[in-house]
């Protein structure tokens, strides 16, 4: 009797535990991957500012506000005298624009929520990538066409694309397969101080 | 895997170590023929120092932990304040996917890209060379200080304590507010009252007395001249605890004017350095440096320049010199005048011979008897003479400022008698604004505040309290002073005793002019504003002299501009409108206008004749000495400074009486017991350094310690000397005779580095370790009669490369590939290229326990060696940082891979990776590597390193290491990557020579050429393959991508 409860343990039950314990560890490693990297990530700004409207509408190049983006490491987030370019007299009567002068006016800097991120111990470098001919869709995804996703003006941009040193790695090992446009393009740098130092 | 490894060991045994072993006696006598030795303890094989080559790890090291002063909480309790905090901060958090903010600028100044540096010009005002700067900020803020290749003196470079002195600027101790007794006051406030007591001062004809440093600004004198009009009873003393004075007056006796011209030592084939440390501490080091190493230049096809030195202490010129002659340096003056009977008298150099007023005087002295009574060698002695001889007009004589105005005068006659005021600049020499206070002034001053006739002293930015001489007595003396007012940036012992204290901006907050020499002037502009509420001091001046204008941060600027318009434009004759020249000068840093300098006078030989003798004794002589890291105390809050090796003797965090072998075994002592020293009625108790090469009976004290108010950092750091000063002084204010030492109980341990990370550890190679070819020497003769002799030996040695050993990756390096070499021709061993990389790359300040347990995390160590005997040794200076071996053996000892190879021939270390187990430095033969045992930020004197705004400083390209990482030179790959992001932009090749390294950036010498080894256009290349060059350890076959050029010693007979 106890031999066969001992083998029925072994024989079925273990599996089946087994089993169950496997499955759910993949399903849920799975379905959390964009959870876990941060996909869809989606923070409240303090303005509702329209990635759509002016890169996507009105086909304002990215580069005429992220200044940095060819020349630095950092592609660098506008100052609000960039925003006030044109909105010092472009809808000056819209509430959100009048937030925005009000900042401008009282001197304060306006403290956008960080979107996307890389520890503080990878040094991205925008600059050769961009200069390398990628585009800044291929990582931040289609950001002229990002607005108010989930109905909430205030959450117009999102982070699409993980951000891991696998996903890193995968294009730096198979840059033509990734971007077969680009045929002059090197295989990305694999060692360590590329990125860490 | 095991195979390979051991292949590799054997082929280590069949090619390299044991052929060696077989006859070691033979390589020993025939190859490399010198031992080197870096301290007694490694002379005379000390059991510690067996330990410390045995082990990588001391016993201190690897201590555990003290018990007693960790926390006494519980581990429950520790668990439950962990869990509840923990739950707290769960609670805290609402979302655990924010990553904070990004804040923009509001209005983002043009020429600011973030994450791009901009570099401004300004000038240091560390010592008196205002050196020209450059300053590189990131997004604002300063982050590092280098020379300004526009300024015709610095040229690009600057020393250690211009390179640290950015740290002075983000001092968390920095003064932030005007104090009047201690407590906080307002500006207004202060100035009104300040003002009241200035003018009551001035009504009542009471003394006001401004007590500053050289004042070397064109500005400043400005103001001072016209606040003595608005305050007719104010005097102006200036004084400098390392000043040229008796050189000054020497010239002023000798040719009659107080300016020195400056020196075309890249001209000299011959210089004689009498007790004078060119190269090291006095002023106008860096410009010295760049010269000499220009006739040391083994690319050039120019002879080789010969350098003596006569000396007493040891100092850098000394160990730099190709004949060094050991001296007491009372005797020096008898030397020079030997020197001289032999050429005017003897070999009838000159129209001198002719002069009986010079002749008479020079007859009653004899060489030879003298080389007999101080038992010096005859045969370097009458090589000199026939060198100064063979030279004439191409050599130069220079005594050090610590020697009195009769050597100085002998000194000038002797440069004279040769002909080598040819080498005096036509072109260029020293401007003196305002002459130092003599004695006898700061004397008056004293007697006068006694008495009570000084209303206000005025500290403007000085620290006498700390610096002068107790005769004066002088904290004494300010007692009985109504009103005492310090400006000054941080606390100190002055501001201590004064009423009001006022803090002043930093020089990267200020603006200011400087004249040191003819043809230029120097400009020094604010890189950020004021972090605190701090004015400049030369405002505050400015603001007292008229209170009716509002004070505001532009009034300095407004002020120099227009001195610049009326007073200095026309001079210039620019054909740009005033304000864009003005712009213009700023932007440079420097302005350079045609001026002539006056032609020297005739050299008078009554000042000769008629000086009277410095006298010889058999006495102690003390010799208080400057210091490449405090100065005068005024950097004794700079960790980085304090912490940086003394050149020669590697010591750190501390001063000491230094002693000869045999001075210190006749009074009984060794390092580290206590010793009293005694002059006449002034006493200071100091731990002794017996330091080899010491002349005997000199005791050598480096002024700048033992300050009292320093802050955190710097108070009760060391002895302080200056108590020994006296006011009136028989020979000069830092040289003494007739001084006492006795032993005394007690000992103090002196933290010394320099038995640190030795490299030898096999004990099979027990007798041949230190002739391992570490250091490769020859002389200049060997070279240029057969330049290959370097490479002929290394034959013998069974150098030849091996076959790639298997167990480690194969690589190509087809595309760039990175190699620094150093020539160590050029490299004097000055440790600018140490704290230049303590800035650039993040280093911690450790302190001096944890150097004296062997922690300290300098990722280059400037090894200097002896060899020879103790009383007249030999040095070598070798900078050791991470090799790059091709085949590394750090890293196929790594369990975690974490320190890697890259395509570009580097060995990388990823941090994020790094789990701590020390394997790979165990591993590597050079002992480059450095292992954060705490996080030294935070358990160096209570995290002063973590408190606001340190954290400003911190280049924010590299990582800030944490506890538990190795961490080691990178060759600066945050600059590699820069040039390859710059390569990628412009559309082309990465080009080696675009990269400069911290250390390389900061040399003065142009010792280290950094670059693309796979460039055979490059000049690292060209070094690489020159015959000279070696690499360390070659017989270990690990490929280092560090190339050493072979010091050739200028010296005649081959060198034993």
């Amino acid at each position: 009797m106890k031999k066969f409860l001992l083998d029925y343990g072994i024989k079925v039950r273990l599996p089946i535990i087994l089993f169950v314990i496997i499955v759910s560890f993949a399903v849920t490693y799975y379905v959390s991957y964009a959870e876990r990297n941060g996909i869809g990530y989606q923070p409240e700004q303090p303005i509702a500012f329209s990635h759509k409207m002016h890169a996507g509408d009105m086909n304002i190049d990215c580069q005429y506000c992220h200044i940095g983006v060819e020349k630095s490491r950092v592609a660098s987030v506008p100052a609000v005298n960039v925003c006030m370019g044109c909105h010092a007299i472009s809808r000056a009567d819209k509430p959100e624009i009048q937030k925005l002068t009000q900042y401008y006016n009282e001197n304060k800097p306006l403290p956008w929520k960080r979107v996307h991120r890389v520890p503080d111990f990878a040094y991205f470098n925008h600059s050769v990538h961009v200069n390398k001919g990628l585009a800044c869709e291929d990582c931040h995804g289609e950001v002229q066409n990002m607005d108010t996703l989930r109905g909430n003006p205030f959450k117009s941009i999102g982070q699409v694309s993980s951000f891991t040193m696998g996903s890193c790695l995968d294009c730096h090992r198979n840059a033509h397969e990734k971007f077969p446009n680009l045929p002059n393009l090197n295989r990305g740098p694999e060692n360590c101080n590329a990125c860490h130092r | 895997m095991d195979k390979g490894k051991l292949n590799i060991s054997n082929m280590i045994i069949e090619n390299g170590p044991e052929a060696k072993r077989e006859d070691s006696e033979d390589l020993v006598e025939q190859a490399l023929n010198k031992t080197y030795w870096r301290s007694f303890k490694e002379l005379y094989n000390d059991p510690d120092f067996k330990d410390a080559v045995k082990y990588e790890f001391t016993k201190e090291s690897e201590e555990k932990p003290d018990l007693s002063k960790l926390s006494g909480i519980s581990r429950r309790r520790f668990l439950a304040l962990m869990s509840a905090s923990a739950a707290l901060a769960a609670a805290g958090c609402s979302n655990y996917k924010d990553k904070g903010l990004v804040i923009a600028y509001n209005q983002k100044p043009e020429e600011v890209v973030l994450g791009l540096p901009n570099y401004y010009a300004s000038a240091c005002t560390g010592c008196g060379s205002a050196c020209g700067i450059l300053v590189k900020t990131r997004e604002g803020r300063p982050i590092k200080i280098d020379g300004n290749p526009d300024h015709p003196v610095s040229k690009g470079k600057i020393c250690t304590k211009g390179q640290a002195s950015i740290m002075n600027l983000y001092n968390p101790e920095r003064l932030r507010e005007p104090m009047f007794n201690k407590l906080q006051t307002s500006w207004d406030e202060a100035n009104k009252n300040i003002v009241n007591e200035l003018k009551s001062a001035s009504s009542s004809g009471k003394e006001i007395a401004i007590i500053t440093h050289s004042v070397l600004s064109p500005s400043l004198k400005k103001l001072l001249d016209e606040f003595k009009v608005t305050y007719p009873t104010a005097k102006i003393y200036s004084y400098e605890v390392f000043n040229d004075t008796p050189k000054q007056n020497a010239w002023f006796k000798s040719y009659g004017k107080r300016t020195i011209p400056a020196l075309q030592l890249d001209k000299a084939k011959v210089i004689l350095a009498l007790e004078s440390d060119f190269l090291g501490n006095e002023l106008n080091q860096i410009e010295n440096t760049r010269l000499y190493s220009q006739t040391r230049d083994v690319m050039s096809k120019n002879e080789f320049s010969r350098l003596y030195a006569v000396e007493g202490a040891v100092t850098l010129t000394g160990t730099n010199a190709d004949y060094r002659i050991r001296l007491r340096t009372d005797a020096i003056e008898e030397f020079v005048i030997c020197i001289l009977n032999e050429l005017v008298n003897r070999k009838k150099v000159s129209a001198f011979a002719a002069d009986s007023r010079v002749t008479s005087v020079l007859a009653s002295y004899n060489l030879n008897d003298f080389a007999a009574k101080y038992y010096l060698d005859l045969k370097s002695l009458n090589q000199l003479i026939e060198d100064l001889t063979k030279h004439q007009g191409e050599g130069i004589i220079l005594a050090g400022d610590k020697l009195p105005e009769s050597t100085h005068i002998a000194a000038n006659l002797l440069n004279e008698v040769l002909g080598n005021t040819k080498l005096y600049s036509s072109e260029s020499e020293n401007v003196e604004l305002m002459p130092l206070s003599t004695n006898d002034e700061l004397s008056a001053l004293d007697d006068n505040m006694q008495k009570g006739g000084v209303g206000v002293v005025i500290h403007f930015d000085t620290n006498p309290v700390f610096h002068f001489s107790p005769d004066y007595n002088y904290a004494e003396a300010l007692k009985k002073v109504h009103t005492v007012v310090t400006l000054t940036e941080e606390i100190s012992e002055s501001a201590e005793l004064s009423g009001y204290v006022l803090p002043i901006n930093d020089p990267l907050e200020s603006w200011g002019d400087f004249k040191t020499r003819t043809g230029f002037y120097s400009l020094q502009q604010p890189i950020i504003a004021p972090l605190y509420n701090t004015r400049q001091k030369e405002a505050i001046l400015l603001n007292w002299k008229d209170l009716e204008k509002p004070y505001n941060e532009k009034i300095y600027n407004d002020y120099i501009r227009e001195n610049w318009e009326k007073n200095l434009y026309p001079v210039f004759g620019s054909l740009a409108p005033f304000n864009k020249f003005w712009l213009t000068i700023l932007h440079d840093g420097v302005a350079l206008v045609n001026e002539k300098s006056e032609s020297a006078g005739t050299f008078s030989t009554g000042a000769f004749a008629e000086s009277s003798r410095m006298k010889a004794g058999s006495d102690f002589i003390v010799l208080l000495q400057n210091n490449n890291s405090v100065g005068d105390g005024r950097f004794a809050s700079n960790g980085w400074l304090q912490e940086l090796p003394n050149p020669i003797t590697k010591t750190v965090w501390d001063n000491y009486a230094a002693l000869s072998p045999q001075a210190a075994s006749e009074i009984g002592v060794n390092s580290n017991d206590l010793v009293e020293i005694t002059l006449g009625s002034k006493k200071q108790t100091l731990p002794v350094f017996v330091q080899p090469g010491l002349a005997d009976k000199v005791i050598e004290i480096s002024l700048g310690y033992g300050r009292t108010a320093a802050g955190a950092v710097g108070t009760g750091v060391g002895v302080n000397a200056n108590v020994l000063i006296s006011k009136a002084p028989a020979i000069t204010e830092r040289f003494y005779n007739n001084a006492q030492i006795t032993k005394v109980s007690g000992t103090y341990e002196i933290a010394s580095t320099q038995e640190h990370y030795p490299i030898d550890s096999d004990p099979l190679l027990k007798d041949i370790q230190y002739k391992r070819g570490i250091i490769r020497e020859g002389t200049y003769e060997e070279y240029k009669t057969n330049p290959k002799f370097l490479k002929e030996k290394e034959g013998r040695l069974n150098l030849q490369p091996i076959n790639k050993p298997p167990v480690y990756e194969s690589k190509d390096y087809t595309g760039y590939k990175w190699g620094m070499a150093i020539d160590l021709n050029k490299c004097t061993g000055c440790g600018a290229c140490i704290t230049a990389c303590n800035v650039e790359n993040n280093i911690p300040i450790v302190g001096k326990d944890q150097v004296i347990v062997n922690r300290e995390m300098m990722w280059i160590r400037l090894d200097r060696y002896y060899s020879g005997t103790p009383d007249a040794p030999k040095t070598s200076y070798q900078p050791m940082l991470c090799q790059h071996c091709d085949y590394a053996p750090c890293e196929n000892v790594c369990p975690v891979v974490a320190t890697t190879h890259s395509n570009d021939g580097l060995n990388a270390m990823a941090y994020n990776r790094c789990v701590g187990t020390r394997y790979c430095s165990n591993n590597c033969p050079y002992k480059v590597r450095r292992f954060n045992y705490f996080d030294f930020r935070d358990h160096f004197r209570d995290s002063i390193q973590y408190a606001e705004p340190l954290d400003l400083l911190a280049n924010p390209e590299v990582t800030v290491r944490s506890r538990g990482i190795m961490e080691k030179c990178t060759f600066c790959i945050q600059r590699i990557m820069k040039e390859r992001q710059d390569a990628i932009q412009e559309n082309r090749k990465v080009i080696g020579s675009n990269v400069k390294t911290a250390c390389q950036e900061a040399c003065p010498a142009y010792a280290i050429v950094f670059g693309d080894v796979n460039d055979k256009e490059s000049e690292i290349a060209k070094y690489r393959e020159h015959e000279l060059a070696y690499s360390v350890l070659e017989e270990i076959k690990v490929l280092p991508n560090v190339t050493y050029i072979a010091k050739l010693r200028n010296v005649l007979e081959e060198s034993k």
